[in-house]
Formats: structure tokens, sequence, C-alpha cells
């Protein structure tokens, strides 16, 4: 590894403690039971439940919009600045310009994540990218860029969509115009059972069953516009049977139209929040 | 626009001194008051040790991993790799890419906050002598610039050191296999709480404590005094005014005082 | 990827024209253009594979080499996959260019090749925790002339199917177990390619939607999707793309007609490579 000259730097090479704990056997047969009998998942939700969320709004003096949100354990941080200046010439248009930046923090994961952006990073950062540009007026700022920056402080399964969710509230509260709010949900398969809004382990243990059975194994998330009826970004991984497809894609949207009136509720608080404000 | 605000972009220095006058700050503070602080200790469970602490609107969030590494020739030093991130989330001030200057700065205050008040003996972080040692990858990640990144930080990097669990990890002796045992956790022993207080001088002769980014931007001078207990552990004073003797001996009083109340406040949630 | 200027009348014309089933072209909507696949043209590498498919043209080689496996996945081989921009494609891509792009394919070919039916991992795994192959899939963008994704993942499925793994003679030794790779050019094994998926990307365009779009038609279209599918009809990888949305029922229409492409496509596929095998042709390459 090229050495990082802006940071401190630790040894060479360094390894996870729990690269080296000891898998009992039949312990791992019981983590890949996804559902145990009394019908309830490892966490003691049924399939179909979304987990509780959490969401504020304006977390972040300095950022024109922010948000804050936790699904469980996946807690993300999200800010928006602009619309400001294209600092370079080539990158003119008159169409507005929207960009993403995804990153995990280096705690936020079992494993050690590294401080410059890998390729998953990468990839999600194109994905949160594509799910929010429908829903942003762009026409309406021309030449100019909006910037989206989301950290996941730690994850826990279904980090794509709660960081989707987060930046369209941070936009919102920005006060940039949007034809409509982003919503997104998760959904994790596994032959013919859809668990909701997967947990990081569900979602490991999913990936570790792909291609083991010629049966579904595999993880979706769509981006859904409620008012408008439309889906903004739909993404899949690992093995799906052809039928089971649309069946996913169903249950997402319903799942999303569930959180509509929860990113609602936090606009109309902030602003309340805000009208205090003013009026103090 | 209303008219004081049009006043505070078009003349900030002014502005500042018209409050100043009277002895205290636009956000309705003493010169010598700082922002309410909220600490919130263990807030990332996939992390070893980790804290959340807000000055005022500053926020910085701390996660601590530990991985196992070999040692350096002398044999029984750990590793502490402390970094402070200061992304473009943040503030306008930063953009996407390397560390800026300033994180630069920071991460090198953390490394010489560790060292200078020997909070951890680097010889607890070993395993096997010669063979195995914890690395500390200490990742300060500011969430909020709103001015005085470095108390928060310090504070942050504390409360996260008290908070680390550490998996038990064992060598065998024979075939040098490792193993680590999930079920057993243990602290790492801690006895000092050094904590930083800073300054900044404005109009070369106002002293402020826990400046925002503002007075940060106004600031002729900077300081930050470094106490531990009844103990001074360092100042630093990176150029920018000259202070006096009874200015600064006013400076080291305020510290202490800060010291107290934030070692009181890490105490009484660690207890928790 | 290279901008096409195209006036309102053409764009109005694409999208009528697509309307009626009738594409600019000729085509039908589910129809793909002329395609010339090439095996086994590079001879430094283990295995190649060279697809034209109209204007687009993409040169795949394949290299293996001995590694060390991945102590979370003990008994699996590896591939990775890299893709070069070719500044003679377009000039947007000089420089850092075709970075963007590049990235966005690759992770959509390791996303699509994540699922371990895509190919056999396991037989890439010589010895179960300790030495496993490493494929190194380099790919080159030579010229764009709309579909990249479909037409890399094509050529990527035959320089798999081309790939020629030399056999390893595993020896006992006091030290360890020592390993011995086999020079001989006829002494190799071959990979099963059958559940390797392709990629298929449909547009839509106005309030039809195309498989294998032109850079024209692409540049008429606000949202695609691409799947990746394997020849029994399964699905490894879903993505949406584009600065538009679209509604669930043309979601349902669209990946309905990229199945029903995607296996056809893979069948063709697989006996075209194997008819050019049977052949004893000299490479014709790029002198055709």
């Amino acid at each position: 590894m090229p050495t990082d000259t802006r940071r401190i730097t630790g040894p060479e090479t360094s390894r996870s403690p729990y690269d080296y704990c000891q898998i009992e056997i039949s312990k791992e047969e019981n983590q890949n039971e996804l559902i145990k009998s009394d019908k309830k998942r490892k966490d003691g939700r049924l399939a179909a439940q979304l987990r509780p969320i959490f969401l504020k709004a304006n977390v972040i003096s300095q950022a024109r919009g922010s948000s804050y949100i936790e699904m469980g354990q996946t807690k993300v941080i999200c800010a928006v600045y602009g619309p400001r200046e294209v600092m370079r010439r080539e990158d003119f248009s008159l169409k507005g310009q929207l960009t993403c930046d995804f990153k995990f923090t280096t705690f936020s994961c079992r494993q050690r994540r590294q401080h410059q952006q890998d390729n998953q990073e990468k990839d999600l950062s194109v994905q949160m990218l594509e799910a929010l540009e429908p829903a942003v007026c762009l026409h309406k700022y021309p030449k100019s860029q909006i910037n989206i920056y989301a950290t996941v402080l730690q994850n826990d399964g279904s980090a794509l969509s709660a960081a989707i969710m987060c930046a369209s509230v941070a936009l919102a509260t920005a006060g940039i115009e949007m034809y409509d709010l982003v919503l997104a949900s998760s959904l994790g398969v596994l032959n013919t059972v859809l668990l909701v809004d997967p947990t990081l382990q569900e979602e490991e243990n999913i990936a570790n069953e792909t291609g083991k059975s010629p049966q579904n194994a595999g993880t979706m998330t769509l981006a859904f516009l409620p008012s408008l009826n439309q889906v903004s970004a739909m993404t899949s991984d690992g093995q799906f049977l052809f039928d089971m497809i649309n069946k996913s894609m169903q249950q997402c949207i319903e799942n999303c139209q569930k959180l509509y009136p929860v990113l609602q509720q936090c606009l109309v608080e902030d602003v309340k929040e805000k009208a205090n404000l003013t009026h103090a | 626009m209303p008219l004081f605000k049009t006043f505070k972009i078009t003349q900030p220095k002014e502005y500042y001194e018209k409050f100043l006058e009277k002895d205290v700050r636009p956000d309705n503070r003493e010169l010598g008051e700082f922002r309410p602080t909220v600490l919130n200790i263990g807030c990332v469970t996939t992390a070893e040790g980790s804290s959340l602490v807000k000055l005022g609107n500053t926020s910085v969030i701390c996660g601590i991993k530990a991985e196992v590494a070999e040692p350096a020739s002398d044999g029984k030093k750990g590793y502490l790799v402390p970094n402070v991130e200061l992304p473009p989330l943040c503030s306008t001030n930063f953009k996407p890419g390397p560390p800026s200057e300033l994180a630069q700065v920071l991460s090198q205050n953390m490394v010489d906050f560790l060292t200078d008040s020997k909070c951890v003996r680097l010889e607890d972080l070993c395993i096997v002598p010669g063979k195995l040692v914890w690395s500390l990858y200490i990742d300060l990640v500011c969430l909020d610039f709103d001015g005085n990144v470095m108390d928060a930080c310090t504070l942050a990097l504390m409360a996260a050191l008290r908070n680390t669990l550490l998996p038990v990890v064992t060598v065998d002796e024979d075939s040098g296999e490792i193993t680590t045992d999930v079920s057993i956790h243990q602290k790492l022993s801690i006895s000092k709480c050094p904590v930083s207080t800073s300054f900044i001088i404005f109009d070369k002769k106002i002293l402020l404590v826990d400046p925002t980014s503002e007075e940060e931007d106004l600031a002729t001078g900077a300081l930050t005094i470094i106490t531990e207990g009844d103990n001074l552990c360092s100042i630093y004073k990176p150029g920018g005014t000259p202070l006096t003797d009874t200015q600064m001996k006013t400076c080291i009083d305020r510290a202490f005082l800060r010291g107290r109340e934030a070692e009181r406040l890490i105490e009484e949630l660690i207890d928790k | 990827m290279a901008d096409v200027d195209l006036s309102e009348p053409e764009k109005v014309y694409i999208l009528h024209s697509v309307q009626e089933n009738l594409r600019e072209d000729g085509r039908g909507c589910e129809d793909f253009r002329h395609m010339e696949v090439e095996t086994g043209l590079i001879s430094n590498t283990n295995g190649s594979a060279r697809v034209r498919l109209a204007s687009t043209d993409v040169l795949v080689g394949i290299k293996v080499q001995l590694t060390p496996v991945d102590p979370k996945k003990p008994n699996v081989g590896r591939i990775e996959f890299f893709l070069d921009c070719s500044a003679n494609a377009t000039p947007a891509f000089e420089g850092r260019g075709g970075e963007g792009l590049a990235s966005e394919i690759t992770a959509m070919l390791t996303r699509s090749y994540s699922c371990f039916s895509a190919i056999d991992y396991t037989s890439l795994c010589l010895l179960p925790g300790q030495q496993c192959w490493l494929l190194y899939i380099d790919i080159l963008l030579l010229e764009c002339g709309g579909n990249l994704f479909d037409a890399v993942s094509i050529a990527v499925k035959a320089a798999l199917f081309n790939l020629r793994i030399p056999n390893v003679t595993m020896t006992k030794d006091e030290g360890g177990i020592e390993l011995d790779v086999s020079d001989d050019p006829f002494d190799f094994k071959r990979l099963d390619v059958s559940g390797a998926p392709v990629i298929v990307t449909v547009n839509k365009i106005g309030h039809q939607h195309v498989v294998d779009a032109s850079e024209k038609e692409e540049a008429c279209s606000l949202a695609k999707v691409m799947l990746g599918i394997t020849e029994k009809g399964t699905v490894t990888a879903m993505k949406k793309e584009g600065s538009g949305s679209l509604d669930s029922e043309s979601i349902s229409e669209m990946i309905e007609s990229a199945k029903n492409v995607g296996i056809e496509l893979n069948k063709c596929l697989l006996n075209i490579l194997k008819e050019e095998e049977a052949k004893i042709e000299e490479p014709v390459g790029f002198l055709r």
C-alpha cells in the first residue's frame, strides 16, 4: 500500500482480531437460519416488519440543509451544500449539476475501512445520485452545482436506502426545488422468504447463500417517488429468479409508501422549529 | 435583510466590538464561558470504543477500531494512530480529497496530546512481547465545524478511550496460532484525563474561550492549554499576538477550571 | 460517453419510429444489431475475445495468476475486472476522462459475477485455504457505438469460454506442498461458462423500450434498466440508470423483455462460440 503522507500512519500491516475467531460449526448453521421457528427474525421482527426510524432535520449548522437518520443500528448523516458556483469552467452547463459523495467512516463496520473512497463507496455514490436526480428540478439551477455528502456512522444493513432518504430530507430542508420526496427501501430475499429492511448480518448470510442452490438469494434496493408513483432507482445483487423480481419490487414500493408519513412529519417539525426561532 | 445582519456581514469586526464593549458575545455568552457541552458515549457499536461530543453547534464523533499487528523492533510497544477528518460534509471550507492542512495539524496535535500526557502507556497495548501488539486506530470525524474543533476532539478522544473494550487475544506458545475470544472483554487502563482548553485573541487584547468559527475567523492569535488534574501538560501557541503574564495566568486558571468540569462530565457518563 | 448532438426533429423522428416498432436502422424493438465474435486472438493471454457490435468494439484478455486465497473465503478463486477506455474511441476519454465510465462498467460486471453460480469459483481453488487462481480480466474499449455494457459483458463471457487454465501438479514435500504449473500449451482445463451472465440494457424511449440502443437512441433515452441475465433466465444483478424515473409497470415490461432477449442472447453466443471452435481457422483479428 502506498504510504499516506498527509495522515498519521500506524504499523505497515495489521489485522482485525475478529479474523482469528474460532467458528463453531453448529453455531454457523444456526446463523444461516434467518427466520426462527416462532416466525420471528434474529432481532425479534416479523419478516415484513421495518425497523423503527429516527429522523431529524437540520443537524449541521454550517450546511444549507442536513439531516440524520437511524434505522435500527444503521446511522447516517447527510449534508447539502449549494446551489453554488461551479468552479471548473469546463463543467459549465445550463442545467444544474448534482453530485453525491457516499462515505463509510472507518469505524462504521466490523472490519476497519480505509480513509480513501473505495470502489464500493464510489458505486454507492453513483446509485445514490441516480435515485435523487429524477426528483430535483435541476433546470431551476443553471450554471450551479448542488453537493450532497452522506456519511455512514454505523452500518447495520440497508445503508443505501437510509442514505437516500436522509439526503432527500436534507435537500428539502435546504430549500432545493423538488418534484417529490425520494423514499427508499431495501429487501433481502432467500428462497421464498422476503425480509424487509435487512440487517447487516442478514445481508451477509444471504450473500453467503448465493449460488449454493438454484433458488433466490439476493438483496434489492428501490427508490420511489410516492406522489408521482414513479421508481427512480432500482438495484439488485445476488441471484433472483425472474418471478421474484416483480414480487420484490411491489414489496419495496409498499414499504416506501409506509415511510412517506415519517419523512413528511419530520419536515413539518422542522418548519415549526424554524418558525418558532424567527418569532422568538 | 434586517439591518443587524447587514452590519454583521459587511463589518464583522465592528459588529463584534459592539458586543465585546459590554463584555458579552453575540451568542449571549460571557467572554470566559464555554458553550453547552454534550457528551454521548458508546454511540457506535461497531467500534471498540466511541463517543460523540457537541460543543454548541460543533460536533465531533470518535470511533476506535482495534487491530493486531507485529510490534516494531523494541517489541513491547503498541500503536496509537489518531487521525482527524474534516470532511466536506462539515463545512463549506473543505473540499473532497486528501486531508486539508488544518486536518493535518489537528491530527498531529492529537499525537502530541497523547504522547505528552502519557494517558495510555504503549506497553499496556502489548499482547505477547516481540510478537503481537494492539494497534488502536482512533478516527475523529468532524460532523459540524463551528469553531474550537480542537477541544471537541480531545474530549471525544478521551471519552472514547475510556469506553474502549478489547476482545481477549491469546497466542499459542508452540504453534504461534492466534485466537480471539469475543465473549470476554477488557478495558484499557487509563489513569489520567487530560483536557484541552482553547482561546482566541480578539483585536490583539480581548481573550475569548471556546471560540465559534466566526470568532476564529476574526482572531489575531490562538492559544490552547492542556491540563491534567492539577498539572499543566502543555501550552500550544502558534504565533499571533503576544500575551502578557497576567493574561497567561488568567488563561491557565480558566483552563484548570474547565479541566475539572470536563473530567467530571466524563466520569459521570462512564459510571452510567 | 461520446456525445451525439441531435436536433429536436431528429429526436422526434427516433421517438416516433420506435413507437411503430421500426427503428431508424430498420430493426424491431427487441432486435440486436449485427455482431461479430472472435476468440483466442491474443496469443500471450490465457483467454481472449473480441466483440464488434455494429460500431462498438471491445477487446478482452484474461491472464491467470496463482495467489494466496482470501482468508474469509478459503475455498474459492477470484476474478478481477479492469477496463481501459482507449482515447481512440472518443477524445473525451483522454487522460482520466474515461475513469467514471470504466468504474461504472466494472462495478456492474463485478456485481453480475459476484453470484457464486456465475462460474465455478471452487474449481479455481487449487489448495483450499492456501492457493487459488486469480483471473485478471482486462477489457479494452476500442470504439463506442452505443450499448457498451452489453458488448463488454458478451466479450467477457466469450473470453471466459476461450480461457485455458494450465494444469497444476502438486507434489508433497517436506516443507509443504509444491505447485508446478504445466508449461505444455495443450495441458489445460476449461471453465464452464453455462452459468455466466450477459448484461442486457433496456432503454426507455417515449412509451416504448428498446434493447441494444445505438448512440443516437441512447441520446433520446432518459432512463434505462440493466440486468445481468443467465441462460436459465435468473437475474444476477440489476440497476437502473439515467436521470429519468419509471413507473413500476413499465419496469416490469422492460425486465420481461430483458429476460427474453437475455436467454436468447446467451444461447446464440454459446452456439457461435462452439461453432467457431469446431472450425480450424487462422485468426483474422482486425484485418477483416
